[in-house]
């Protein structure tokens, strides 16, 4: 269960994903995503709450910055939360899909 | 030291180093093409071994000191302390050459004598700047290492710098549905060891129209650092091995364990399966894998050497290593007694007595007719039939696979590439097609010209068949088969082909042919043969002086055989040699012409038929709606009379041509032992042998092509058609 | 087929008695008489079991089969260009051996009758005459004089040339 708040900052349109963005929401999610890229000119995603990310998350991440490509609309993904930190850096993504990842000092987790 | 008395042994210990040269050029060229491999270096410190010391034996110095040198660095080689490669194989194959010339001069006995001084001293140069380590050649591609590592790096042939497992995952689509993560294998690998690297595969996702959001489009390549066994990293993917493709590639440290592991397995025959089970280089899953795929493939299936290379489930230097292990236990139990040494002129004088034999079993079964004794006869009979098995048996002891002759080839066509700069693949097929002894030393001459040929005008260079869509290196094939009683010898190559326009004006401006004149494809083509005749614009070094394909062909028409040239401009030619088969003793179909009797080889009829009296001159006949050239054997060979009775006409067949002979009786199929006319009738066409009948008289043997030739040639301009009875 | 078997050492002989004699078989062909040196000489045959062969040129008669090996036969007549031998009782086959190209073929030559073996002294033969002889120059050696008849000593080498014989079959072969 995902949930995607919206608000303007600048020119870019923001949302937040907060829950699961896996298997189950993925289809979901993707779906909102898209019609968020439709209407406006640019958008901003934080990942900061997402607790629970899969494979089936890489794909929609990577299928949304190809889709913004396609329409020729920046697209960022920031604040990647510790979950969607540690599967980038596993299937070392991080630079295929071109945003700054911000490690927090506070972080506990052991990086690979 | 002993001594041995050289000149009884001289035959024995020439021909014995000349074998295991062979054996060891053989090594070094599969070295080239195919890679290093345990076995191969052996063969080629084997070969330098046994020849030192046996030329130690008989207090040869010169071929002792020699070989001596070569056999330090080969030594070298083994123990991987060097790498054989590049120039260090030039010049381990000269020095076989060398050691090759010595053996000859201890052949005829000038073995005081170096046979090079020269070249002696450069080739002993070359090898000790080797073993001083001194060598530099700009051919080298791998430093000298000590770790074993490094050696193996040869191996794969590729620049790789660490020791770590890669696998290599590509996953159905399902897997998500089914309830799975890649993400949780990856971090119970993790767990294993060290992922050192990891590449995630996105080129796999559709579009967005057809994304599948539970669909699984991601595959992964990883370098990983672990002690684990292959078993062990395997079963780390147990639950998901359905839905996905794992390839593992062992680290190479790891190839050197299991290559070790290999050879000390025990010397029980086993399968290639087993024998990389036990090495611990295939986990069972994957040798079932293969297997399964291997029952699949349609009829005859590619061994399962080639589909475990081709699945990269094995390195190469792993299967090869087993491959040898197998056929090192085999070799071992087959090596008992499989050849003996026989002496030609045993063999020969053998051969000739089942020859009388079969002339003596003839005047038996004769008298045995004349004189009417049933039981006579059927003794004759039960003879007969003996000596027919007789004969097959000693006749096919002459007979060699050609791939004596062809053997030589690969190094022929590498040394020649090399000269001329061109990249060109050999492909041999047929190699074990079976001529006579006699035929295989005299066939080598003009099969050497015709490749030299085919390199050096037929194929084109890199660039010229680039530019013509033709891929850079070029390929010539070798093959052999039989075919109706023939033994049929092609080159072939795909280079340019024959320019028909070129030979037909080359052929004009020598005054071979007349400008009116309209020839076949196949009569230009044939021009080549005529003496003087090359069109090549630049005289080479190899060919091209005019002197090649007339001497060629002779040499085989000296062999009773004929040669031909088939072509495609731009795409290639062969050059097609036809050979008899067999040679002392044929089977003979016996026919008459008033008194006189010939005699057919039995292979070449193909059926007889009655001929209905006929007026006129004919020369062309229906025979069931086809037309068929034919001669009376007559009218040929002007023998008086006429016939009286119903003459017959026997069909013959030779290649692809039939035609048919008039005769006034056939008598019937008998062994013919083929007794040459000699020397003398070398020129004459028409006949190739004659043979001594039962009551003694001499039959000649008729040359069926040259009938056939004949017979189509009287055919043309005839007018009316004559049907023939069935028979 | 009876045989008339030489006995003579061949080469050794000549050999051994090259500097003082030399023997030599004389021949009756056509009239005339001739002459060749033994070492040639293998065997005389009867005349008897010719097998004609088609397309060849006319002085070679065809071939016999002698003990399993099969001879050509040539009929030194017609090789001097006359009429063929006609085949009469006395009409024999003289076996020689000649070398060509370091190989040794057996040739038969039809002889219309075998005389005796001389021994002459090597002077004794002169060389050709320059008068006209009725045969190739080439065939001939030399002249003996024999109870003054003149006995025309023949060039083997020459006279069953395998070369010369070679290009003729090829060519008879070719004419049909």
């Amino acid at each position: 269960m995902a949930v995607i708040v919206q608000r303007e900052e600048d020119a870019s349109h923001c949302l937040g994903i907060t829950g699961e963005l896996n298997i189950y929401s993925a289809a979901t999610v993707l779906q909102e995503l898209l019609q968020a890229l439709e209407a406006h000119r640019q958008l901003e995603i934080g990942l900061a709450g997402v607790d629970d990310f899969d494979t089936a998350g890489v794909q929609l991440l990577l299928m949304l910055k190809r889709e913004a490509a396609r329409q020729d609309k920046p697209l960022t993904f920031v604040q990647h939360s510790a979950a969607v930190r540690e599967v980038l850096d596993l299937l070392n993504l991080v630079a295929e899909l071109g945003d700054p990842m911000v490690i927090p000092l506070e972080d506990g987790e052991c990086l690979s | 030291m002993l001594i041995v008395n050289l000149d009884s042994a001289r035959g024995a210990l020439v021909q014995e180093g000349r074998e295991l040269l062979a054996a060891m050029e053989e090594a070094l060229l599969a070295i080239e093409t195919e890679g290093y491999t345990e076995e191969r270096v052996n063969a080629i410190f084997r070969a330098a071994h046994t020849i030192k010391g046996s030329a130690g034996l008989f207090g040869l110095e010169s071929l002792v000191n020699f070989t001596h040198v070569a056999e330090s660095l080969l030594d070298r080689v083994r123990t991987g302390e060097l790498f054989v490669e590049g120039a260090m194989l030039s010049l381990l194959l000269t020095c076989g050459d060398y050691i090759g010339s010595l053996l000859s001069a201890v052949e005829i006995g000038t073995e005081a004598q170096e046979p090079d001084e020269a070249l002696r001293a450069w080739l002993l140069t070359q090898l000790q700047e080797y073993l001083d380590g001194t060598a530099s050649d700009t051919a080298q591609e791998v430093a000298p290492f000590d770790e074993p590592y490094a050696r193996v790096d040869v191996l794969q042939g590729e620049p790789v710098s660490s020791d770590l497992w890669h696998l290599s995952w590509r996953l159905s689509p399902e897997v998500l549905r089914n309830g799975m993560d890649p993400l949780s294998f990856l971090r119970y690998l993790g767990k294993l060891g060290r992922i050192v690297y990891l590449h995630t595969i996105t080129d796999r996702l559709p579009a967005l129209g057809d994304f599948e959001a539970e669909a699984c489009y991601l595959g992964f390549e990883l370098e990983f650092e672990s002690n684990a066994s292959r078993q062990e990293i395997e079963s780390v993917f147990e639950f998901v091995l359905e839905d996905c493709l794992l390839r593992i590639l062992p680290p190479h440290s790891q190839i050197e364990e299991y290559l070790r592991l290999i050879r000390e397995l025990p010397e029980s025959p086993q399968r290639l399966g087993e024998i990389l089970l036990q090495s611990g280089a295939l986990t069972p899953n994957e040798l079932d894998q293969v297997l399964t795929r291997q029952h699949a493939e349609p009829q005859p299936a590619p061994p399962l050497g080639t589909l475990l290379l081709e699945s990269q489930l094995v390195p190469q230097p792993v299967v090869a290593a087993a491959l040898s292990k197998q056929k090192q236990v085999e070799d071992k139990r087959n090596h008992e007694q499989v050849f003996i040494k026989v002496e030609v002129g045993k063999l020969d004088q053998l051969i000739n007595l089942v020859g009388e034999l079969v002339i003596a079993g003839a005047a038996t079964n004769l008298h045995a007719l004349r004189r009417d004794m049933d039981m006579v006869e059927e003794a004759a009979q039960a003879m007969s039939v003996l000596v027919e098995s007789i004969r097959d048996a000693s006749l096919s002891l002459r007979m060699v696979a050609i791939g004596e002759v062809f053997q030589r080839f690969p190094r022929v066509v590498r040394d020649i590439s090399k000269e001329l700069g061109k990249d060109i693949q050999l492909l041999v097929t047929g190699a074990d097609t079976e001529l006579d002894k006699s035929m295989v030393e005299r066939l080598a001459d003009p099969l050497m010209h015709i490749v030299r040929n085919a390199m050096d005008h037929g194929i084109e260079t890199a660039e010229e068949r680039l530019a013509s869509g033709k891929v850079a290196s070029g390929s010539l094939r070798l093959n052999a088969y039989h075919e109706s009683g023939s033994i049929v010898i092609e080159v072939s190559d795909d280079g340019r082909g024959l320019d028909r326009q070129r030979i037909l004006d080359k052929a004009l401006q020598r005054g071979l042919v007349q400008p009116d004149q309209s020839l076949s494809d196949a009569e230009v083509y044939r021009l080549i043969f005529e003496p003087g005749f090359s069109t090549a614009e630049q005289v080479t070094n190899l060919s091209g002086r005019g002197v090649g394909m007339d001497v060629v062909r002779r040499n085989i028409e000296l062999l009773r055989g004929e040669v031909e040239v088939l072509s495609e401009f731009g795409r290639g030619a062969t050059v097609r040699i036809r050979l008899p088969l067999t040679l002392a003793i044929i089977d003979g179909f016996q026919v008459m012409v008033g008194d006189e009797h010939f005699v057919l080889p039995l292979e070449q009829v193909i059926e007889c038929v009655d001929l209905p009296p006929q007026e006129g001159r004919h020369h062309l006949i229906n025979l069931r709606g086809e037309p068929l050239p034919f001669l009376r054997l007559r009218e040929l060979f002007n023998i008086g009379g006429r016939a009286s009775g119903r003459e017959s006409l026997v069909v013959l067949q030779h290649g692809n041509s039939r035609a048919g002979v008039v005769v006034d009786q056939l008598v019937g199929e008998f062994q013919a032992v083929i007794k040459p006319l000699g020397m003398l009738f070398q020129k004459s066409r028409g006949l190739s042998g004659s043979t001594i009948l039962g009551d003694g008289r001499v039959a000649l043997i008729l040359d069926v092509a040259n009938l056939l030739q004949r017979a189509s040639a009287l055919s043309v301009g005839t007018p009316v058609r004559v049907s023939a009875g069935g028979a | 087929m009876s045989s008339l078997a030489i006995h003579h050492q061949g080469r050794a002989l000549a050999i051994a008695e090259a500097p003082l004699t030399q023997q030599f078989l004389t021949l009756t062909l056509g009239q005339e008489l001739y002459a060749l040196p033994i070492e040639h000489i293998r065997e005389i045959i009867e005349f008897g079991g010719l097998t004609e062969i088609p397309m060849m040129p006319e002085f070679l008669r065809g071939v016999i089969n002698l003990r399993g090996a099969v001879v050509p036969v040539v009929d030194l007549s017609v090789r001097f260009g006359r009429q063929r031998t006609a085949i009469g009782r006395r009409t024999c086959i003289v076996i020689v051996e000649v070398e060509q190209e370091g190989a040794a073929q057996m040739l038969g030559i039809i002889v219309d009758a075998v005389n005796e073996v001389l021994a002459v002294d090597a002077n004794q033969v002169e060389t050709r005459p320059a008068f006209g002889a009725r045969i190739r120059a080439d065939f001939i050696a030399g002249i003996l004089n024999q109870n003054e008849q003149f006995v025309i000593v023949l060039d083997i080498r020459q006279v069953l040339s395998v070369e010369e014989i070679c290009e003729l079959v090829g060519m008879a072969s070719l004419e049909k």
